[in-house]
């Protein structure tokens, strides 16, 4: 309910975070995506413009989704991060794994980029 | 909240239309006609409750509980009789199956949503209750009893677990005679869920260790190995977990470390604490991650600090986390001379907003006089 998911192209979609994402609405995160996955999506840009929470339950939610769609070279980017997603994506060193890119649009283009190399 | 589940079982469709309608404002509500009927469907999925008619063609209300009873699964399930036969027999017999409670027709909506909501709030109580307990028993399992004792240091932890918070965990062992190991880490989630897998993940750990048992293991070779394993095992699936191995060498008063994604530590000698800041990437995720070792002396009056990120996520009293900032400047004030642990966990209570940890606390101390 409280996320709001977008289709960018038939590969990708965006996904709103929204103001929190905890260990409240965790597996909520989880089924959307995972209904996203089975209908083929394979890109996923997560916009953190809002996101004020990110705990550590959230983040696990976040590399599930990563794990499900890195095996047939899917992506999971992050778009606009907010400070407090900053800190936490800092102190797991996992910006090593997700792209961080200013806006929605900037990583859309990447990927978009990306597909036709 | 509408995670409830009630199952209707009613034979006159009128009724239980109308019951479906009115409860379905407020449960996920599944509908039948009999107990055939619902015992296919309580083997399908178990509801929360059950409001049950007696009197039923096939297999009446009676019936259906008594064969609920029979079941360990489905004896528990809060069942209420909802029925017209308003004679004192029946209402003892109807007592007597063991149900919950009983309702006669004609009945008011609002009583018996009111019945429902005790029924479920009692049961939701039992529960966290339990697991509170299971909780309260992984979390001392997941914490060692008694910590090494060396000439010269001072060892010490302090661990604040919290009935809801996650999966901390700590761990020493001196595989070969003046070298120690200690795995600080978290596993992902909140609970009792996180406590079972931090349980599961130690032993793999450990496990890890006793194989590799030999002089100057490497740190970020077990680190390697337990990432390859917890992205190869299924149970383990969906595990994430950050993990700070320490290898204390007493001889040569240094320690080398590895650190996946875990909460970087500091070093607080008299006149500066310094944070220590290499580290890689969390366990669980990419099967290619690339772990690191790095030594650090420890000069005499100098120690590290590990800790858990329940230290640096407290809301301090502007709202705002603590955060490695914070706990530096913390440390600098600290008088490090002696119980170090319980000092911090003192000047950190003090900056916060309530008197309470947040989450859970794990501060671990290793000092050089």
């Amino acid at each position: 309910m409280s996320f709001k998911i977008e289709s960018f192209d038939a590969e990708t979609v965006v996904v709103t975070i929204g103001k929190t994402l905890d260990f409240r609405n965790a597996d909520e995160f989880k089924n959307a995506c995972q209904e996203q996955v089975d209908s083929g999506r394979q890109n996923f840009i997560l916009d953190f413009s809002d996101t004020g929470i990110l705990d550590s339950t959230g983040l696990g939610s976040i590399f599930s989704l990563y794990r499900k769609v890195s095996p047939s070279n899917g992506q999971v980017v992050f778009a606009s991060i907010s400070r407090p997603v900053q800190v936490v994506v800092q102190l797991t060193r996992t910006y090593k794994v997700f792209r961080q890119f200013p806006s929605v649009s900037a990583a859309a283009e990447a990927l978009s980029t990306a597909a036709q190399a | 909240m509408t995670d409830y589940s009630i199952l209707v079982v009613e034979d006159e469709r009128t009724l239980r239309r109308l019951l479906e309608y009115r409860l379905r404002k407020h449960y996920n509500v599944r509908s039948v006609a009999n107990g055939i009927e619902a015992l296919n469907s309580v083997a399908n999925s178990i509801p929360d409750l059950i409001i049950s008619d007696i009197m039923m063609p096939k297999m009446d209300g009676y019936a259906l509980q008594s064969e609920l009873q029979k079941n360990l699964n489905t004896r528990t399930i809060p069942f209420i009789f909802l029925t017209a036969k308003a004679d004192d027999n029946s209402r003892l017999k109807g007592m007597r199956t063991g149900v919950d409670d009983y309702i006669t027709k004609p009945f008011d909506l609002e009583q018996l949503l009111s019945r429902i909501d005790r029924l479920l709030e009692r049961t939701r109580l039992f529960q966290t209750q339990l697991e509170g307990k299971i909780g309260e028993d992984f979390s001392k399992r997941l914490m060692p009893k008694r910590m090494p004792h060396v000439e010269g240091y001072e060892v010490s932890y302090i661990n604040e677990p919290r009935e809801h918070g996650g999966g901390d965990l700590f761990d020493w062992t001196e595989p070969v005679p003046g070298q120690y190991f200690f795995t600080v880490g978290d596993v992902m989630g909140k609970g009792i869920q996180a406590k079972f897998y931090a349980f599961t993940f130690q032993s793999y750990v450990r496990g890890t260790l006793h194989t590799m048992l030999a002089p100057n293991i490497s740190p970020a070779e077990v680190l390697h190995n337990v990432n390859t394993v917890l992205l190869d095992d299924e149970v383990m699936e969906d595990t994430f977990a950050s993990l700070l191995l320490i290898r204390w060498d007493v001889r040569n008063h240094s320690i080398t470390y590895a650190n996946a994604g875990h909460c970087r530590p500091f070093l607080v000698s008299p006149n500066k604490c310094q944070l220590i800041e290499k580290s890689d990437l969390i366990l669980g995720l990419d099967p290619h991650a690339t772990f690191q070792d790095h030594t650090v002396e420890i000069e005499p009056g100098s120690g590290v600090l590990a800790y858990t990120d329940g230290l640096i996520e407290q809301h301090s009293k502007d709202g705002s986390m603590i955060g490695e900032d914070g706990l530096q400047e913390i440390l600098a004030d600290l008088d490090s001379s002696s119980d170090l642990p319980a000092r911090l966990m003192q000047a950190t209570l003090e900056r916060s907003r309530s008197n309470v940890l947040d989450d859970d606390l794990l501060a671990f101390w290793l000092k050089r006089f």
